[in-house]
């Protein structure tokens, strides 16, 4: 479509208007045609560019994270990622242990996840009564969007003492306190990060795999069904195996999650650089590491240290999500042959044990020439002979066990969502129905003693600081992603561009990028260009930005992508120009699923701890400058979580409920934007 | 001979909408029963009823009897019913992870056969039975769906036969299908009704025509009229059955 046609250079109609017909349309004067063609062009390289920056943001943090880490990587070598210590005084440091506090928490948090998460998205995608599926869809997906650093808050008061108190001293008694279950239990340690992390990657290991089920088509299961299957036979024989692929992806993604998952797993895994030897050792993973020693350190080797750890974790999610990413693009094909059996054919082959049934015996009748059917019968094997299966009790009971399962996976998966609700309500709920805790400053820390009562104070700068952070972070994230999305929609359709292929496929992948490193890599643009606001509401604003940049574009996309060809041909038919038809007809008809796009992202940005903690600095004062420091939710909730002051603690509680408000505010507004009118073509 | 299906009365719906009214019919043992009618007048609800997959849609319902040798089918498992009543789909649904051989298989290995040289019978009859065997012979551990639409037909088909069903009940299983293919499957239905009760729903008069010993033309939901094949096409009782038949409306 850019490409300047003959007929074109000559001030002949544009190549949209030779889509009309063989004539060009009459009426409208070289001039004009001019104009809407460069309009036409403009508009091209306006939303491609914004495309491009999904590409150089993802370049962009690996060449600034490399940049930063080329010291260490210069001193250390390959040694960096055996080595052990993390020494200050001596200025040696080597990776091993967060490596190992990584793979083991993730490896474990899947391990927990996977079994809970699959049968979640069985019992909601196969056999949940229709009047519960949505409900309990929505409840599920709605504990994805509970903010990491409210999850460790609630872990850190709620999961901990009782992990401490019950689950580990249980499962030492159990096992007799030797290998993973040796050492005391302190409930701060590997094991509660793994089950915090499992809490936290099970609503996106679920929606995957429930979307996977979903997608097969109701005649499969129908068709299992008329063989005499139950519903769980239905479901085990036509649906789990084509949804497989899907599936492994979720299980990928939600493994990319637990490996970047940064504030919760600080907030709870002890947070001390030892090579954990046991479940119960205090750890530190790559992410908290890095979010925990970033902010203290000052230029030098230690910092180039980090910002390698950054680059590991980097290499790792990225590995992780392009995986997973690959898989999800080549959804199977019913269509198509599938490999796989013939693999497995091959396979079988190779052990000798062929499928090949024998050849039939030439003694046998022909088919059905006049066969009488209670003859036939008897050369059938004898489970055939009845007419109710031998069987079919036992299958019964098979089933109903299944669904049973199903229900306390789904019971086990909305129990974390509830209690972090009623622990926030609990603790919180005080200070958020006082109308100054919106207003006040925070409060000096004090405990209430005899004679003595604290002030509550609030959290006005925080609640200002966190609106100026995401208007901030929209100014540039809502126009850059929807015009990437508009790119990525209408200029890449059918694989045409290789390019706006690549660019969907990068910002799928950025979506997994832990927004820790999205904050290192602001901080270290800004550090370089301009180093005095390195921490201020600027940065901050942009970290958060860029993390709403892929996820707004990516919706954006999509929603685009549903908007029917025949459309747009039409609008095109009209004398439409390409802009004029992206903006108006098809941007139009897909508002709503922009609109919930940008809300995603927004909630995203909410809820984001890691990227700010190391941008926007720590204040406690009400706005000061866009180049000073400001304060804001999450990073109060991260900082005052274990608090020995009392006010302090109950402010952070209600900062914490204030945050869980917004994102239902934020999903039921979600909801209501789809629920209503879907199309609406402005033009 | 009585009939192996009595349907009594039978109405169903989906939520609020009816689609079937107070429909009785007698489907005749070993013998093909064609279900002709326009879109939308309940063809594919009828035949989904006589093996309870009509209850499996959420929100649907149906009342009325349905006797399978005079056994009311409610009064049954649904599993069990389906055993007896097999069915094949408008488009070809072979199990797409599974191979030929396996997808044959999955009825008898839900029935709880374990022996090899079982298996391996039931799956050679029931291909042989659908005449696939000989162009699959070599092939067995092939994806289903690697089979050509037709070839996958026969295949859905020798997977119904497999576990030996009394009636198979088939939902235009010709239109997604090339003449050659329809052809095929066409001789398979005549040679079938030797052993089997074949209901069949069709859009394709002439196939109706072809195949059926006996049709049934519904419209609206209800039940026009019944009776041998060449009776309901030759001297429709029914103005409505003779429009339809000869092309006038529908």
């Amino acid at each position: 479509m850019e490409r300047p046609s003959p007929s074109a250079a000559k001030g002949g109609p544009s190549v949209a208007e030779t889509q009309v017909g063989p004539n060009p349309p009459r009426g409208l004067p070289s001039r004009r045609v001019r104009w809407l063609r460069a309009l036409d062009r403009t508009f091209h390289g306006i939303t491609g560019a914004a495309a491009a920056s999904l590409l150089l943001l993802l370049l962009g943090l690996l060449v600034v994270l490399y940049d930063g880490a080329r010291p260490a990587l210069l001193r250390f070598g390959p040694g960096f990622l055996v080595g052990s210590g993390w020494d200050g005084v001596h200025d040696l440091y080597g990776a091993y242990p967060a490596l190992a506090g990584t793979l083991l928490s993730s490896g474990l948090a899947l391990l927990l996840a996977v079994p809970v998460a699959l049968g979640v998205a069985l019992f909601l995608s196969e056999m949940a009564p229709p009047l519960l599926r949505e409900p309990l869809t929505y409840v599920v997906d709605l504990s994805a969007a509970v903010p990491s650093v409210v999850y460790g808050f609630w872990a850190f008061y709620v999961l901990v003492p009782f992990v401490r108190s019950t689950v580990e001293p249980g499962l030492a008694t159990l096992t007799g306190g030797t290998g993973p279950f040796s050492g005391s239990p302190t409930g701060l340690d590997l094991f509660t990060a793994s089950i915090v992390l499992a809490i936290m990657i099970l609503p996106t290991i679920a929606a995957f795999s429930r979307e996977a089920l979903r997608a097969v088509p109701r005649s499969q299961r129908e068709a299992a069904m008329s063989l005499g299957a139950t519903r769980w036979e239905a479901s085990r024989l036509a649906v789990l195996g084509p949804a497989r692929r899907g599936i492994v992806a979720g299980i990928i993604l939600g493994l990319g999650r637990a490996i970047g998952e940064t504030i919760a797993v600080a907030m709870v895994i002890g947070n001390i650089y030892l090579t954990p030897t046991s479940l119960f050792s205090p750890a530190q993973t790559l992410a908290s590491l890095v979010v925990n020693n970033f902010g203290g350190v000052g230029p030098g080797l230690e910092r180039s240290a980090l910002f390698e750890v950054g680059l590991l974790l980097l290499a790792v999610t990225v590995g992780v999500n392009v995986l997973a990413r690959l898989l999800l693009g080549h959804a199977p094909d019913p269509s198509r042959p599938r490999r796989a059996a013939g693999l497995r054919a091959r396979l079988l082959a190779l052990t000798g044990r062929r499928h090949h049934p024998v050849p039939r015996p030439v003694s046998r009748t022909s088919p059905g020439a006049g066969t009488d059917p209670s003859v036939a019968a008897g050369r059938w094997s004898s489970h055939l002979d009845d007419r109710v299966p031998k069987n079919l009790r036992r299958r019964q009971a098979m089933h109903w066990v299944v669904v049973a399962v199903c229900a306390g996976a789904v019971l086990l998966a909305i129990l974390p969502l509830a209690s972090v609700l009623a622990t926030a309500f609990d603790r919180g709920g005080g200070a958020v129905i006082q109308p100054s805790f919106y207003v006040s400053e925070n409060p000096l820390g004090c405990n209430p003693g005899p004679g003595r009562s604290c002030s509550l104070g609030g959290i006005g700068p925080e609640i200002q600081g966190t609106l100026l952070l995401l208007g901030l972070g929209s100014l540039v994230a809502m126009p850059l992603g929807i015009l990437a999305g508009i790119y990525l929609s209408e200029y890449g359709r059918r694989g045409r561009s290789r390019f706006a292929r690549g660019a969907s496929f990068v910002a799928d992948v950025l979506t997994g990028v832990p927004t820790i490193l999205l904050g290192v890599f602001v901080f270290a643009v800004f550090l370089r260009f301009e180093h005095d606001s390195a921490t201020s509401a600027l940065s901050g604003g942009l970290a958060l930005g860029a993390v709403m940049v892929p996820l707004v574009a990516r919706a954006t996309e999509e929603g685009l992508r549903t908007v029917s060809t025949g459309v747009r041909e039409a609008a095109l038919a009209l004398g439409f120009t390409r802009h004029r038809m992206s903006l108006r007809v098809v941007l139009g008809s897909a508002r709503n699923a922009v609109v919930t796009g940008a809300l995603l992202g927004l909630s995203r940005a909410a809820g984001d701890t890691a990227a700010l903690f190391v941008t926007a600095g720590s204040s406690s004062f009400w706005f000061q400058g866009f180049n000073q420091p400001t304060a804001a939710l999450t990073p109060f909730i991260f900082t005052n979580f274990g608090s020995e002051y009392a006010n302090l603690a109950s402010d952070a509680w209600g900062a914490a409920l204030v945050l869980l408000l917004m994102m239902l505010l934020i999903s039921v507004g979600a909801r209501w934007v789809v629920r209503s009118r879907s199309v609406g073509v402005e033009l | 001979m009585p009939p192996k299906l009595q349907v009594i009365e039978l109405d169903a719906r989906y939520g609020p909408r009816h689609v079937l009214y107070d429909v009785s019919l007698d489907i005749p043992d070993s013998a093909v029963t064609a279900i002709i009618g326009p879109s939308g007048c309940g063809k594919s609800t009828f035949l989904r009823c006589l093996n309870r997959l009509h209850e499996e849609t959420p929100g649907a319902s149906s009342t009325g009897r349905i006797l399978l040798d005079g056994e009311d089918l409610r009064s049954k498992d649904a599993v069990s019913v389906r055993f007896r009543v097999g069915m094949v789909f408008q488009k070809p649904t072979p199990f797409p992870n599974l191979s030929i051989y396996e997808n044959v298989a999955a009825g008898l290995r839900l029935l709880g056969v374990r022996r090899r040289e079982e298996l391996d019978d039931g799956v050679v009859d029931a291909l042989l039975h659908a005449g696939l065997w000989e162009e699959v012979e070599n092939d067995i551990d092939a994806p289903g769906t690697s089979l050509s639409g037709g070839q996958q037909q026969r295949l859905c088909i020798a997977r119904a036969l497999a576990v030996r069903p009394e009636v198979l009940l088939m939902d235009e299983p010709c239109s997604a299908l090339d003449p050659i293919a329809t052809h095929k499957i066409e001789s398979l239905i005549l040679k079938l009704k030797r052993e089997y009760t074949v209901v069949i729903v069709t859009h394709n008069l002439a196939q109706a025509r072809r195949v059926s010993d006996h049709t049934a033309f519904f419209y609206l939901g209800k039940l026009v009229e019944f009776g041998p094949t060449s009776k309901v096409f030759e001297q429709p009782t029914e103005k409505l059955t003779e429009n339809y038949v000869t092309g006038r409306f529908g």
